[in-house]
């Protein structure tokens, strides 16, 4: 049957939510055989001492993604659709800025949202006080709304791909980024044996 | 350098790797979207405003987003639902692995006050980034980066930009 079912309108709301939470059960059980509910295991990278975020976030995001293409050209998956409806819209200065602001915000804490709450359930305190800041950020995030409100959700490029920038066909896009993963898996296990904060 | 205690035991990154990845299909294939996590800690976020201050969050530039649809709660919401299973998932995955322990993660010469000050102000700074550019490291750099988004790409480009340079000045946490 051709994805996105929810889309395709295969099932209806509550069904999407009691699929969701499964699926983020899946998520949050994977999450943490990969090392990420605790702050030392995912800021490693940041030294260089140990670079398995780096290993599982593209071997994720190019498995998923040569995964969606792979269905698509079998007819299990509507890419079109989902491009025209369903393809995160860039919002770039907003997009950068906020990047900037979350890269400060993971050095300094430790923890990103979704691994916060694997580190909770696995009894670290300081993921308890970090998914508290967050709460707190976005308290002051929504109290100067009407100061930087004029910002957020501006610089509006629509549904734009990576392909779309580079005026290159998907497939070899696709193929760049996988190149460019293999690249830095390859570059990770160089900078794991210079890893200079150690000394 | 030796491996520490506290990197051991755990899947090799690729499988974990290709694991999650497979959820992220998944995730696609069925619901359209990507996974995601801040969505929920900024419905949290309103929800217990929202005890405090009605008035103020139904007429917030920012949270009355959450509030629009009537008599639909902020909580009923495919990304709240996401995070309820993390946390599940996440609990049976310690469980079966005896890797539940509380504590703080930080170096052998960091003080607990200090580690924890810093989990504090890094989650407020990683709070309003996540509004700013939408999403975090699950629904922006993993799910926008599979489907080639442009503005995920420059996020997550940001984000590791910004972290390694900042990683340096905080690196006492983890000494």
């Amino acid at each position: 049957m051709t994805g996105p079912l929810y889309m395709m309108g295969a099932f209806g709301y509550w069904t999407n939510l009691m699929l969701s939470m499964a699926i983020g059960f899946f998520f949050g059980f994977v999450l943490e055989r990969a090392g990420f509910g605790d702050a030392r295991n995912l800021t490693s990278i940041f030294y260089f001492r140990d670079m398995r975020v780096l290993r599982v976030m593209f071997s994720a995001l190019c498995t998923a993604m040569v995964g969606l293409i792979v269905l698509s050209f079998v007819g299990l998956f509507d890419y079109t659709l989902f491009l025209q409806y369903a393809l995160l819209k860039t919002y770039l200065l907003p997009q950068l800025v906020g990047g900037i602001l979350f890269g400060i915000g993971f050095a300094v804490g430790g923890y990103c949202p979704g691994t916060s709450a694997v580190g909770v359930v696995s009894g670290r305190l300081d993921a308890v006080v970090f998914l508290v800041g967050m709460i707190t950020g976005i308290w002051i995030f929504a109290a100067g709304f009407p100061a930087w409100g004029w910002f957020y959700k501006s610089f509006d490029l629509g549904r734009v791909t990576l392909w779309h920038v580079f005026g290159i066909p998907m497939p070899v896009m696709a193929a760049l980024v996988v190149v460019m993963a293999l690249g830095a898996f390859w570059l990770a296990g160089l900078a794991e044996r210079w890893a200079p904060y150690d000394k | 350098m030796e491996e520490p205690q506290y990197a051991k035991g755990y899947w090799n990154p690729y499988v974990a790797g290709v694991a999650l990845g497979l959820v992220l299909l998944l995730c696609f294939y069925l619901t359209g979207s990507g996974l995601g996590a801040s969505g929920a800690v900024a419905r949290t976020a309103a929800v217990a405003a929202h005890v405090v201050s009605p008035e103020w969050v139904e007429q917030n530039g920012y949270f009355q987003e959450f509030y629009k649809q009537a008599g639909r709660h902020p909580f009923i919401n495919q990304v709240v639902f996401m995070v309820i299973g993390v946390f599940l998932g996440g609990l049976v995955a310690v469980i079966t692995a005896k890797r539940f322990i509380p504590m703080v993660a930080r170096g052998p010469n960091a003080g607990v006050g200090f580690r924890l000050s810093l989990a504090f102000v890094g989650g407020v700074i990683g709070g309003v980034g996540t509004r700013f550019a939408m999403g975090c490291t699950s629904g922006q750099a993993l799910s926008g980066g599979a489907t080639m988004a442009l503005g995920s790409w420059v996020f997550m480009m940001a984000v590791f930009g910004a972290a390694f340079v900042t990683a340096y000045f905080v690196r006492r946490q983890w000494s």
